[in-house]
């Protein structure tokens, strides 16, 4: 589905098939930029928005939403920031790390502890032969986590290929 | 929002947005632009970026973008700002993510009617001994300790392990190597994430692509670069790879952490910065220098490949493929410039801007030192690359600082939802043009209509007197990852 708001094209990608809990919203779209990805995500809680920026991220990587496969690979991270808003960024530019450096996606994770300054976390992942997209880095243009007049929390993030 | 009545023209072609239109500038904002470019220019937020930039602490003169300008993310693509050494802060952002990207031009000494036979056979040739692809390792692999003396001396371990000839170093900006590299400020995810990409392209807007030169425009300068009608040659576009993205990721997090400490406040996150005299700004450039040092490796091992598929398809000795120059175009340099009469040391960060020191300038290696350091122009995929020369205008005017491409002006998305990339690939075959790539998607998004009209761009610096165009060459065959 697309819309447009303020002449930028909004394209609503739907859930990713590794996200299965009950009672719970989270979603991402992407904005236009004219050589990166601006995305932004919502979801109605923190926790789910950590959740929901994963799951774009892997969908940019991997050229659209991962499916859900056998999980054989799992990975503790603990990370820690200055704010909410770069503990998102940090958190992501982690999992990319990780991503890129051993060829794994990782579709979901349990969270242990999440504060406004850090987060541990154990991520489930599998091995992939390949990426569709050369994510660079995840910048802190623009992100703000913010709560918005639906009661969710909201963020964009401008990824550089 | 930036309009177009906040602009002032300043003189043919150079547009500024004074100090005072926000409150946080410290200088103006300047855009090398036609007028028409500047509607254009308005419609993302680059100049709102630029506007940003010009808040930074000890920046001078002015914040400037040049004409193939794009939004990017902080910094504005085509910009250069020079901050005050040693006090001034140094951005990470200000050189982007991809350290040292730049662009290396090889020369032949054949003729198009030489090669045209041959030329589908070369293109397959290097598509298959050039790595490419998103994240793509290839055939070196490096210990620790041997990335480690990359990362302090450059292309010129490279020379030194038989991947190129000493010429090459004299024809590489900084001699392939900045002197303060130190690797053990790079991190060792850094590292990991460069073991096995040395020598490997990448994806995105990087490519390799056989050109002839089609016109000369100065026979003075083309006659210094060795360049001639109807020769082959050779364009080399990539960077640092994921080693040189991690540095970025790592030290952007560092600043963020200590800005407060330093009391600066930045307009936008991703301008996170440090004095360059503190510990922090030392430590990212010393680990800056050392990711533009393999980048600068990595431009030579893949001329090494494109020599020997060369001689395997040509005959002949590697060394007839010779390196007319490289330049960087996302890096930082302290360099001197006259600033209000004074000669200042500044640090000059260059997101998507490329060094063009003008004749006489003893950066300029001696060959070309008559007629400035040859500036190369990548044209967007299928359209003429520009070699131009240095001028010294571009030191009263932009830190000795000149476009780096075409830029963008249609995101990827709309690219892919407009372009076919397969009747894109048919077409340039028709007008001559072979593209190898290992990815329709990767076709559409770099698609000629993609990009502003790269002569115009050109033709904005040659006016200006920054730089002069020299040759234009017409692309014959594209490898894309």
């Amino acid at each position: 589905m697309q819309t447009t708001l303020m002449g930028i094209i909004i394209t609503e990608a739907k859930k990713s098939d590794c996200f299965s809990k009950e009672n719970v919203m989270r979603k991402y779209s992407y904005l236009e930029h004219i050589c990166d990805i601006r995305l932004k995500v919502e979801a109605d809680s923190i926790e789910e928005l950590f959740e929901g920026a994963l799951d774009g991220m892997n969908s940019i990587i991997m050229g659209g939403p991962v499916e859900n496969t056998a999980e054989d690979i799992r990975k503790r991270i603990c990370v820690e920031s200055v704010d909410f808003t770069c503990l998102l960024i940090d958190f992501l530019s982690e999992v990319l790390l990780l991503t890129h450096s051993n060829y794994n996606i990782f579709c979901s994770m349990d969270i242990e502890s999440l504060s406004a300054t850090r987060i541990e976390a154990v991520l489930h992942g599998f091995p992939v032969e390949g990426f569709d997209v050369d994510i660079k880095a995840v910048t802190y243009h623009e992100a703000e986590v913010l709560k918005n007049e639906e009661g969710n929390y909201e963020s964009v993030i401008v990824f550089d290929i | 929002m930036v309009k177009i009545t906040d602009m002032r023209k300043k003189a043919p072609y150079m547009w500024e947005i004074e100090k005072g239109f926000r409150s946080d500038m410290n200088v103006p904002a300047r855009i090398f632009a036609t007028r028409e470019m500047l509607d254009d220019v308005l419609k993302d937020r680059s100049i709102e970026q630029l506007v940003n930039v010009a808040t930074l602490r000890g920046i001078q003169s002015a914040a400037i973008v040049m004409p193939d300008v794009h939004e990017g993310y902080g910094f504005p693509i085509g910009g250069v700002a020079a901050t005050l050494w040693p006090s001034g802060v140094i951005s990470p952002g200000g050189i982007g993510y991809d350290i040292n990207c730049g662009v290396r031009l090889v020369k032949s000494n054949l003729e198009l009617s030489d090669v045209k036979s041959r030329i589908k056979l070369l293109g397959a040739a290097l598509y298959t001994c050039i790595p490419s692809g998103v994240g793509k390792g290839g055939d070196i692999l490096l210990s620790e300790s041997k990335l480690d003396e990359v990362l302090k001396h450059g292309a010129r371990k490279m020379v030194q392990k038989g991947y190129g000839v000493e010429a090459d170093i004299e024809h590489t900006e900084s001699h392939g190597c900045l002197e303060n590299a130190d690797p053990a400020m790079v991190s060792h995810h850094a590292k990991k994430r460069g073991e096995d990409q040395l020598g490997t392209m990448g994806a995105g807007n990087h490519f390799v692509e056989v050109g002839v030169v089609e016109e000369i425009y100065d026979h003075e300068c083309a006659k210094a670069f060795g360049l001639f009608e109807n020769q082959i040659t050779v364009l080399i576009h990539t960077g640092s790879r994921g080693l040189g993205h991690q540095v970025a990721t790592d030290y952007i997090k560092i600043m963020m952490g200590k800005m407060r400490d330093y009391g600066i406040v930045v307009p936008d996150r991703e301008l996170a910065c440090a004095p360059f005299d503190s510990p922090e700004g030392q430590n990212y450039f010393a680990a800056m220098a050392a990711a533009a040092n393999f980048a600068w490796a990595n431009r030579q091992a893949i001329m090494h490949s494109v020599r020997l598929a060369w001689r395997d398809i040509f005959g002949g000795q590697l060394e007839d493929l010779e390196l007319l120059y490289d330049v960087a175009h996302n890096i930082a340099k302290i360099e001197t410039h006259i600033i209000e009469g004074q000669p200042k040391k500044v640090i000059v960060h260059r997101k998507g801007a490329t060094r063009a020191f003008g004749p006489g300038n003893p950066e300029v290696p001696l060959d070309y030192r008559d007629v400035g350091q040859p500036v190369i122009i990548p044209g967007s995929m299928g359209t003429a690359s520009f070699v131009l020369a240095g001028a010294n205008r571009s030191m009263e005017l932009s830190f000795g600082s000149s476009c780096h491409g075409a830029g963008r002006q249609m995101s990827r998305s709309e690219a892919k939802r407009r372009v076919d990339a397969t009747s894109i690939i048919n077409e340039l075959e028709h007008r001559g043009i072979h593209v190898q790539a290992g990815s329709l998607k990767g076709v559409a998004e770099e698609a000629p209509e993609a990009y502003k009209d790269v002569e115009e761009v050109v033709n904005v610096v040659h006016q200006v007197g920054i730089a002069k165009k020299v040759a234009r060459l017409r692309p014959l065959m594209v490898i894309k990852g």
